[in-house]
């Protein structure tokens, strides 16, 4: 019942829509409640054969208008609680969604994908039912058991009403003992189709190593498994799903068992009619559904309430990046300085460093490159630059101003970012380049394009700059997604361009001619490179090379092979193996 | 959101072809007819009974009752017991009917599911290079799912159709002609019944694609929100979403709308009418002949007998029409003839020493594009034959077409001296290991994934190709070592890793021809030089056909082939194709490596 009070600002908001549903459903339910009374009479007088046409046209006309009046309130209140409903879930999703727009790096790596999903959907629905069904059943179950049984006693008096209302509440306590069974076997239920489906999308994913090895039938054999598995457990859900309907008609046999004996015994003393027993039948008949929403109740209540309780926890988080009010509204630009005592990253347990004693100057102007193994702290170093983690010893500066004190607007604008891997949405090659600004004309995305050797590659895709993209369009290779991926940060001339890693499959004489163009465009902006691919970094104003989070080695090119260290044996390594490679094959080793 | 993914919910199937797949659905539901005929008589059985017990209690209400001398306490308790009688069976047909039938559909679909899985099986991977995995996951498990509604459906609508003339039984046996007057109401209940399927369809199909394209949205804004909050378009996402989202509210609002108008309150409005027509029809009656209590109970009750399980039908209509529509992809599949190339019947010839023959092989995917042209070259047992050359210049074409993934067109290809069509698959499978580019990791443990099902294959075996390529020193670093879990995807091993673990995959089958698409995956030094030095050893004693990128295998292959557009352009060792100075020389001259620098 609690969920209703957490529901109550919505209900409030919206007044009208409830004041008027709520009004409408209790006429509903109390129209509902004439014409067994007027069923009753009728019989009466058809038996004792005392009926005019006076009261035959007062009688069924009576039924005829309460059913249109019935309906036209059904209408409404329908109409009314289910908008309400609806208008709930969408205002919540909105809620959601904006709260999802703001929520820092820490929060997607705390929540899953599938679970803030969930959130948004499922979450939702159950919410949504609460406003919508649990209201009904609440109201039914009040208002309908309260009139039928105060209409019962009206017209066939409390003692028949008493001893035949008595199995009923034997239904509740059906329903409430049968659901949770049912919900844990329909749980287990999804549990074996998601253990199918992922089972099937291994398969399907892994069609050409199963065929490379002839498997199919014993895949097939596999699938077959799990599939007899999942028929007994649906078998078994099938059962207690069959089990709700009868079981209602069991319990409704005792109120008739009643009805017969002891209905039948009060007609025979005179004490009712048997107008009124057919009446009372009737009645009967009434409460059946409103007993079946009490059963059911609780469970949307309690399923609701879980719900919102999840909803309102993650609307509650906040956000770790700090927004600072009265930050600087100018675009962030100017000689770049990194100055990071120590940092570590907040959900790490064993509180190890993940960077060190980090100095880094840049000019405007010039390019960094970063090197170093697979963990070594390149992408955290990016990551903190990006404002993705605040919490951090040292200062990061922009034109001497300390990045968080930017807005972050005026900061992230000044900045471009290219990963390894990019995500492109599903809409046009055009749309995803101006991605920053969809107003911006196409000449302004073949010009991005072009600097990142990419305008060749989409005059071959099928539709050109209107080809769709992402889950649903063709699928690019490796190569294109990351020249994409440059395009669209370029748009923005950013004054501050970062690449982590984000040439690696790109082949070596594009990612030479889309250097080189970044090298002649972006003398005035400052551009960092961080990479696995010595030939990405090797012409960069200054290199670093990170070692466990700190900078073990540093200099120009000719520096760093002079110093004989890291770096310089891993420029003769891969001078040797990826270049000639990449040559051998041709332009695009990386798009295979 | 693609045209192709809105297209299921943007129209509606034809008739013609949704009666297709009923009556193509019906038919694969065949082999359970014994459960569906069992559920429909329990059903049967149902129905009368329901008929039955108003019909009891009329007579005695009229013949006991209203006669009140008639009666006696052991009379009442009599037809009390007959009532209770009546339906606790009731309650059983019932528990049966609705057991039987949806676990014969569950049957049914499951089968279904067996059989899309096992045609996506047969089918070639011409097939799956053209349609994507996601949609084919869709298909195996959603659209079979999306079935159970359509065998609902049925249920429901058998169920009522059963009811209907059970009741109509009853109350022929009360009054023949208020029973005639009855059939009046059937063209109006038909009537509504068609008139809400009509409207509520096409809004039900506008409420799902609004209702998809909302989940789409929430989804992509998710797994892209690193990109939204650096390009700061949080505001345009925001308002985006809030169109999508009130897009969904308008049409599920309609569809309330349709359901309020149409759906319960109609059918009780109608059960009114009846009622109306019913009550005075006998008022009348009453007024020139005798009518009892009993006749009007029962009237009165069979009308709600008729009209309560209606809306449940209707409410399936929607479900049943999405039921359709799956049925209608998965019949797709079902009939789809993209099959895998087949051998030659009797094929019975096997492979025993792994010398290849290529015979002027022409081939093309599309039957237009030529990928490979005249394609000739041969490798004796043992031999190493690398193919360079540019993406789309026919390299992994050939090895597609040798590993019969795909039919060529013209040409000859034999494995020691027999077509290759004569070679039965089994053993072109077994014998010829392909190792991938990209090493697919199936959910299970190393174990598991090493041995693939073939159980012939003993753990001492496993681990031998472990130790083969190189592998067991880090799988014995694992927590459960050859039972360490592998999560699907494999995530969690480095691509190293799991580049090693596919080798000894391919190993311990022992083939006798090898096929490496070598991969370019970024692995770090240490672990490219472990991949290089198990591949070396792989390849002693086996015939090597290699997409090479590593320089360790061109140098030493037997015969390289350097392809342009399906052609081979030259051909020779490393040595040779140097002194010819062609392409190859220029290539490898461009790089001006001094050739002592060559060893990896």
């Amino acid at each position: 019942m609690y969920i209703f009070g957490k529901l109550m600002w919505f209900f409030r908001e919206n007044k009208r829509l409830y004041v008027l549903g709520l009004s409408f459903l209790f006429l509903t339910e109390i129209s509902q409640m004439v014409s067994p009374a007027l069923i009753g009479l009728f019989t009466d007088t058809v038996i004792s054969r005392t009926l005019t046409i006076e009261n035959l046209a007062f009688y069924t006309g009576g039924i005829l208008l309460f059913s249109i009046l019935m309906y036209i309130f059904r209408y409404a209140w329908i109409t009314h609680i289910f908008q309400g409903s609806a208008l709930l879930e969408k205002t919540l999703r909105q809620k959601l969604f904006d709260h999802y727009m703001k929520m820092d790096t820490t929060f997607y790596q705390r929540h899953r994908t599938g679970d803030l999903m969930a959130h948004a959907t499922n979450d939702l629905s159950a919410v949504q039912r609460v406003a919508s069904g649990g209201i009904l059943m609440l109201v039914d179950s009040v208002v309908v058991i309260i009139f039928t049984v105060i209409s019962m006693v009206l017209v066939v008096g409390w003692r028949l009403t008493l001893v035949g209302v008595l199995p009923l509440p034997l239904l509740v306590l059906g329903v409430r003992y049968l659901s949770p069974k049912m919900r844990d076997a329909f749980t287990s239920s999804q549990e074996a189709f998601s253990r199918l489906s992922n089972k099937s999308q291994e398969s399907i994913a892994g069609v050409k190593a199963i065929k490379t090895l002839g498997q199919e039938a014993e895949d097939i054999a596999d699938f077959e498994n799990q599939v007899k598995d999942t028929i007994q457990i649906n078998k078994h859900v099938a059962f207690i799903d069959a089990l709700f309907g009868p079981m209602a008609t069991i319990i409704m046999t005792l109120s008739y068992v009643v009805m017969i004996i002891y209905g039948g015994s009060l007609v025979i003393n005179e004490e009712i009619t048997i107008g009124q027993l057919v009446s009372f039948s009737t009645y009967l008949g009434l409460l059946v559904w409103p007993m079946f929403g009490l059963g059911q109740l609780f469970n949307v209540l309690e399923r609701g309430n879980a719900s919102y309780t999840r909803v309102q926890t993650i609307l509650s988080e906040k956000s770790a990046i700090f927004e600072e009010e009265n930050g600087v509204k100018e675009a962030a630009r100017g000689d770049l300085d990194m100055q990071i005592v120590q940092f570590t990253y907040p959900d790490d347990q064993d509180k190890m460093p993940a960077l060190k004693d980090i100095n880094i100057t840049i000019q405007a102007g010039k390019t960094l490159g970063i090197v170093g193994r697979v963990g070594a702290g390149k992408t955290t170093l990016l990551k903190l630059l990006l404002r993705q983690f605040d919490g951090y010893e040292g200062a990061i500066r922009v034109g001497s101003v300390n990045i968080k004190n930017y807005t972050l607007n005026a900061y992230l604008k000044s900045i471009g970012y290219v990963a390894q891997e990019n995500f492109l949405f599903s809409t046009t090659v055009r749309d995803n380049i101006r991605f920053s600004d969809v107003d911006k004309s196409q000449e302004n995305v073949e010009e991005a394009a072009r600097k990142a050797s990419f305008h060749e590659d989409i005059l071959s895709l099928p539709e050109g700059y209107d080809t769709e993209v992402g889950e649903h369009g063709v699928s690019l290779s490796g190569g294109q997604k990351q020249r994409l991926a440059i395009a669209r940060a370029l748009i923005t001339n950013p004054e501050i361009l970062i690449l982590d890693d984000a040439l690696s499959a790109v082949d070596a004489l594009t990612e030479k001619q889309i250097l080189n163009t970044l090298r002649s465009e972006r003398q005035e902006k400052t551009t960092i490179i961080a990479a696995h691919r010595i030939s990405s970094v090797m012409n960069a104003d200054e290199i670093i090379v990170l070692e466990h989070g700190k900078i073990t080695e540093r200099g120009s090119h000719a520096d760093l092979v002079a110093l004989n260290g890291w770096y310089a044996e891993m420029y003769q390594q891969q001078q040797l193996v990826t270049k000639i490679e990449d040559k051998l094959n041709g332009e695009a080793v990386g798009d295979v | 959101m693609s045209e192709k993914n809105k297209s299921v919910w943007a129209k509606s199937l034809p008739i013609k072809e949704q009666l297709h797949v009923i009556v193509t659905l019906i038919k694969l539901a065949k082999p359970f007819r014994k459960m569906f005929f069992g559920a429909l008589a329990f059903g049967g059985v149902f129905a009368l009974l329901q008929a039955a017990a108003p019909r009891v209690i009329a007579y005695y209400l009229t013949d006991y009752l209203q006669q009140s001398d008639n009666v006696s306490l052991q009379i009442m308790i009599s037809f009390a017991i007959l009532v209770a009688i009546i339906r606790v069976s009731q309650a059983v047909a019932d528990v049966l009917n609705a057991y039987y039938f949806t676990v014969a559909a569950e049957y049914a679909l499951e089968d279904i599911r067996v059989q899309v899985f096992s045609k996506l099986h047969a089918l070639g991977m011409h097939f799956f290079d053209q349609v994507p995995a996601g949609s084919l996951v869709t298909r195996v498990n959603n659209d079979t799912a999306a079935l159970a509604d359509f065998w609902r459906f049925f249920m429901q609508l058998t169920f009522v159709i059963m009811s209907i003339i059970g009741a109509y039984i009853g109350m022929l046996t009360v009054s023949v002609k208020a029973t005639l007057l009855m059939l009046i109401i059937v063209p109006f209940v038909i009537g509504s019944v068609f008139l809400y399927q009509r409207f509520s369809s096409s809004l039900f199909r506008h409420m799902r694609q609004r209702l998809s394209h909302l989940n789409a949205q929430i989804a992509e804004s998710i797994t892209g929100i690193d990109v939204i909050q650096e390009f700061h378009q949080e505001d345009r996402f925001k308002k985006t979403f809030a169109k999508v989202n009130n897009d969904y509210f308008n049409a599920r609002f309609k569809m309330v709308k349709a359901d309020a108008l149409l759906l319960e309150p109609m059918i009780d409005l109608l059960l009114g009418a009846a009622m109306f027509l019913v009550l005075w029809y006998f008022g009348v009656l009453s007024m020139s002949t005798v009518v009892t209590a009993g006749v009007i109970y029962a009237f009165t009750t069979y009308l709600n007998n008729i009209f309560s399980p209606l809306e449940s039908v209707m409410n399936l209509f929607s479900p049943f029409q999405e039921g359709l529509v799956s049925g209608y992809r998965i019949l797709g599949i079902l009939s789809d003839e993209t099959y895998a190339p087949a051998q030659n019947i009797n094929a019975s010839e096997s492979i025993t020493a792994g010398e290849i023959e290529f015979k002027q092989v022409d081939f093309s995917y599309d039957g237009k594009h030529q990928i490979l042209k005249n394609l000739t070259f041969s490798a004796k047992p043992g031999d190493t034959v690398a193919l360079v050359g540019h993406t789309g210049s026919g390299k992994s074409s050939t090895i597609n077409t040798l590993m019969r993934f795909y039919d060529f067109q013209k040409g000859e290809i034999l494995i020691d001296g027999h077509d290759i069509r004569d070679i039965y698959l089994k053993s072109i499978r077994q014998k010829m290991g392909l190792v991938l580019q990209d090493p697919f990791m199936f959910y299970g443990d190393i174990s598991s994934n090493i041995r693939m099902y073939d159980d012939t294959i003993t753990d001492k075996q496993i681990k031998d190709a472990a130790i083969f390529v190189g592998a067991d020193k880090f799988i014995s670093t694992l927590p459960g070592q050859y039972h360490a879990k592998v999560q699907e995807g494999g995530s969690g091993f480095s691509a190293g890793e799991k580049q090693l673990i596919s080798f000894a995959r391919t190993i311990v089958r022992d083939p006798k021809i090898l096929i490496l698409d070598e991969a370019t995956a970024n692995v770090d030094t240490e672990t490219e030089a472990l991949i290089q030095k198990s591949l070396l050893k792989m390849r002693q004693n086996r015939t090597t056909i290699a997409i090479a990128h590593r320089l360790s295998t061109i140098k030493d292959a037997d015969l390289i082939l350097v392809l342009d557009s399906g052609e081979v352009v030259e051909r020779g060792t490393h040595d040779e194709l140097l002194k010819q100075g062609g392409r190859y020389y220029d290539l490898y001259r461009l790089q001006g490596i001094n050739e002592t620098n060559l060893t990896i």
